[in-house]
């Protein structure tokens, strides 16, 4: 042991009792290894928005097979449609027709509300009344499914999408698919023989495919960017982020929260919570009116309320996420705009000029909130931008609405520098 | 010299003294005079005189001391218990005689009650002070070796307790926990009861608790002030197996018996497992934990039965093990049938010899009737969290006192542990039942710099085999009264 250094150690301890214990050995062992502490490798922890999800190529068995099942639309009635072919991946996964309404298997159903975007719903939640009283999660516009399981089995037992009259039809098909093997060999090779328990399957395995494929979650916009550190938003987009947050213009970040969370998780855009906007009525798809949303919805099945509980709920429906809110081709429940310039517009001019909204089949002016008119008590006038006077001057003007679509578009997924 | 022998001492020398005096008074009347019999004579009744006098100084004495041994007497009986324990302790070694007296008093009491029973011995029953303060605390340094946005610096707790005794045989225990510094609605802090209990010393074998008191469960639970344990964070197994600051709400008898045996066992409230929530990835840190209800408005159906078995019989070492079972269903309306039955049993052993402190602990805890729950959150993927069946720990430790200055100490330690919350999971079908976790191996390096009697600074290393993002320094200081 060099004399300098015990000469050192010496001025901290009495050199006798240590050498005459343990001897040297335990003591250099703990301070090299103290010494040995906060110098390790920092690695760049990779930042992909709140989740930490597998490649394609990673994705689980049961995954895998979700994804097969996801895209195989030799499960409907005819063979027509699978879940792809509303759920467009290149669209966001929503629709990429122009159709308000989607069509159903047999080509001549209407649907009765817009198909949505299935993106980012893995940070949904089963429906419940919260301790404030106010409902939110579930799956579908009512909330209905309490997981995307249990959402996942609807379309294939809806008449009017996959059109299959029961659970045992669709496993005859899937016992004919190309990867009807593959299944027998995770969940057994008696699993065709028990139909229920094979649904139940095919449930799980579209909700791990929506869980593990990134792509149902990317964090890939110009917006996530931007939270990185990595993109500028230019001028326009930034006034456009301003209108979104101020409680006293656009006031969308109440409902559509843009903020990055404490835990360092990306913002959905959604609280998913409900509300109800009384938008017009979509004269154009019939199978759309009188919606009553959340009111009529099983989500409230085994709550036990009130017939007025219950009645204040109607006109309510889900607040959809806004990622990728520029590519959708319909907005709201009903799909009555197109547009999305068109719906800034209404939201501002909702209650200052009624009279450009509210259209009866032939164009004239009809009653406000003219698809639901019993329920016209539910639709919320109290907060920004719906509390402008009748007449008065919108919370925004048309400069202000160019700024807030710019920023919108920032939200698309798939932005490149 | 014990009042007793001194007693004895006295007794003996006067009983010697009194049956010597006719023979040196014999003596003295038959021993040859040396000069001239009238001179010889006065001399002997100046002797018998003074030794008369000196018989009755001694009986005097005699009064006096029969008069305190009443009082000590009595004194006794009301710290019979206490010394008991005492004496175990007194019969270990003297290095260790501080942990060692921690340590005996957590098999049968709150922690100070044994200090208490030692500084009372032998004083008068009236200046042992009836209500007592007692107190821990740790404040903790965390440095994660990759991610140091993980970082952390807590008041991870603060405890104040207060312990009365009401008389000889009765006594409350309370203590009151604060954590992590600040508690409201949007702060991360807790306030929590830890203890609350009334002891009540039934006969000199048996004393009988009523409340709500730490589980007799590892090393570690009933004795977790800082100053008692290596290292800066509490052990793996004896915070992610066994849930320590574990405790629950019911009735306790402890039993002390000859060779250093206590038994301890009762019926105390148990787990809600009906709460489980598998999408919360803290469940995965310590299932116990995440179900635990720490007797705040305790969902009472099922009530659970526990024992524990500690033997102290040879100085310095310890040996024991627990066993606990109890439904968690609590007739809930998730709970499925209501057929979770949660069992946690361990043992543990340990030495402290010329310096050394080993130990080593075993705990396994199982939950019956998963299936079913589990079926009701049916999921897949990484971040579901299905509760477990089974979950188990191990450690071994060692540490030496390798430096003493004055009444500074330094010791080392190593403890090497393997400890798994996701062992097991009962079988869902095909397909569906949840992939059990990898074993996490932990190594800890650290060392404790005890400065006088409770107060300790810490600092160790900790490496994760599995999970390598928790690899860190741990600094703290912590104290303990």
């Amino acid at each position: 042991m060099p004399s300098q250094m015990r000469a050192a150690v010496g001025s901290l301890f009495p050199l006798r009792r240590l050498t005459s214990r343990l001897g040297w050995g335990a003591c250099l062992a703990l301070a090299l290894g103290l010494a040995a502490c906060g110098g390790g490798g920092s690695s760049e922890s990779a930042s992909t928005g709140g989740a930490d999800r597998a490649t394609a190529a990673a994705m689980s068995p049961m995954a895998q097979l979700g994804e097969k099942i996801f895209r195989d639309a030799s499960l409907s009635a005819t063979g027509h449609q699978s879940c792809a072919s509303c759920h467009d991946a290149a669209n966001a996964h929503a629709p990429s027709n122009h159709l308000v309404v989607q069509l159903g298997d047999d080509g001549v159903s209407v649907g009765g509300r817009v198909a949505p975007s299935m993106r980012y719903l893995i940070y949904n939640r089963a429906f419940r009344i919260e301790a404030d009283g106010t409902p939110a999660g579930g799956f579908f516009w009512d909330g209905r499914a309490a997981s995307l399981a249990e959402q996942a089995k609807g379309p294939f037992l809806n008449p009017k999408e996959m059109n299959q009259p029961d659970a045992a039809a669709v496993v005859r098909k899937l016992s004919v698919a190309t990867y009807a093997a593959e299944f027998q060999a995770l969940f057994g090779t008696d699993i065709f023989t028990r139909p229920d328990d094979a649904f139940e399957r095919v449930a799980l395995a579209l909700q791990a495919y929506q869980k593990e494929d990134s792509d149902f979650a990317p964090f890939s916009s110009k917006y996530d960017a931007f939270l990185r550190g990595k993109a500028r938003l230019s001028d326009a987009e930034l006034r456009g982020l301003a209108l979104f947050n101020s409680a006293s213009k656009g006031n969308c970040a109440a409902c559509h929260p843009s903020a990055m969370g404490a835990d360092g998780s990306f913002p959905l855009f959604t609280d998913f919570s409900y509300d109800a906007l009384g938008v017009p009525r979509n004269q154009s798809a019939p199978s759309t009116w009188g919606d009553q949303g959340l009111c009529a919805s099983a989500a409230l099945d085994g709550l036990n309320l009130s017939t007025t509980a219950r009645e204040a709920l109607c006109g309510k429906f889900k607040v959809p996420s806004l990622r990728n809110v520029a590519v959708r081709q319909a907005y709201f429940h009903n799909g009555r705009f197109t547009d999305l310039r068109e719906v800034l517009t209404f939201y501002v001019q909702r209650d200052t000029h009624p009279e450009r909204w509210y259209l009866d089949g032939s164009q004239a002016v009809d009653v406000k909130f003219n698809d639901l008119p019993a329920y016209a008590a539910n639709v919320n006038r109290s907060e920004a931008p719906y509390n402008r006077p009748l007449g008065g001057t919108p919370a925004l003007d048309a400069a202000e609405i160019e700024d807030l679509l710019a920023f919108l578009q920032t939200l698309t997924d798939g932005w490149t520098p | 010299m014990k009042l007793t022998q001194r007693f004895a001492l006295l007794t003996g020398t006067c009983l010697s003294l009194t049956a010597l005096a006719p023979v040196t008074a014999f003596a003295a009347n038959t021993s040859p005079a040396p000069r001239g019999t009238a001179g010889a004579a006065g001399a002997t009744s100046a002797r018998e005189r003074a030794l008369m006098e000196r018989l009755e100084q001694l009986s005097a004495d005699l009064q006096t001391l029969k008069a305190e041994m009443a009082d000590l007497r009595r004194q006794q009986q009301s710290d019979r218990a206490a010394v008991a324990t005492a004496a175990a302790t007194a019969t270990e070694s003297a290095s260790a005689a501080r942990a060692s007296a921690a340590a005996a008093a957590s098999a049968a009491t709150a922690s100070n009650t044994a200090v208490l029973a030692v500084n009372g011995a032998g004083q008068d029953a009236a200046s042992a002070p009836a209500t007592v303060l007692t107190g821990y605390g740790e404040v903790n340094y965390n440095r994660y070796q990759r991610d140091k946005s993980k970082n952390e610096a807590d008041v991870r707790r603060l405890v104040l307790g207060v312990q009365h005794r009401f008389d000889a045989r009765t006594k409350l225990v309370t203590e009151l926990e604060v954590e992590h510094s600040v508690t409201s609605a949007s702060d991360k802090g807790e306030v929590a009861i830890e203890q609350a209990y009334v002891e009540r010393q039934l006969n000199d074998q048996w004393a009988m608790r009523a409340g709500l008191f730490l589980m007799p469960s590892g090393l570690l639970n009933e004795n977790h002030e800082p100053t008692a344990y290596y290292g800066v964070e509490r052990n793996f197994v004896e915070t992610a197996i066994i849930p320590s600051t574990w405790r629950e709400g019911g009735l306790q008898f402890v039993g002390n018996f000859d060779q250093g045996l206590t038994l301890q066992m009762g019926v105390s409230t148990s787990f809600d497992v009906s709460k489980w929530s598998s999408t919360d990835a803290e469940t995965a840190d310590s299932p116990l934990g995440a179900v635990h209800q720490e007797m705040s408005q305790a969902h009472a159906k099922d009530l659970a039965f526990f024992g524990a078995l500690n033997w102290r019989g040879v100085p310095g070492l310890q040996l024991g093990g627990s066993v606990f079972s109890g439904k968690g269903g609590q007739g809930q309306a998730t709970a499925a049938g209501n057929g979770l039955r949660v069992s946690l049993w361990d043992l543990h052993a340990r030495y402290m010899v010329a310096g050394w402190d080993l130990s080593a602990v075993y705990a396994r805890g199982t939950i019956g009737g998963t299936a079913a729950f589990n079926t009701l959150t049916l999921s897949s993927g990484p971040d579901w969290y299905p509760v477990p069946k089974r979950f188990d720990g191990a450690y071994v430790q060692a540490a030496y006192k390798l430096w003493t200055s004055g009444d500074l100490s330094l010791s080392p330690f190593v403890r090497l542990e393997r400890f798994n919350t996701r062992k097991a999971y009962a079988d869902l079908g095909l397909g569906l039942t949840q992939t059990a976790a990898p074993t996490e191996q932990v190594r800890t390096v650290g060392a404790n710099l005890n400065v006088g009697d409770g107060v300790v600074f810490k600092a160790d290393i900790q490496r994760f085999q599995e999970n390598k993002d928790r690899n860190r320094l741990d600094l703290g200081v912590g104290w303990s009264f």
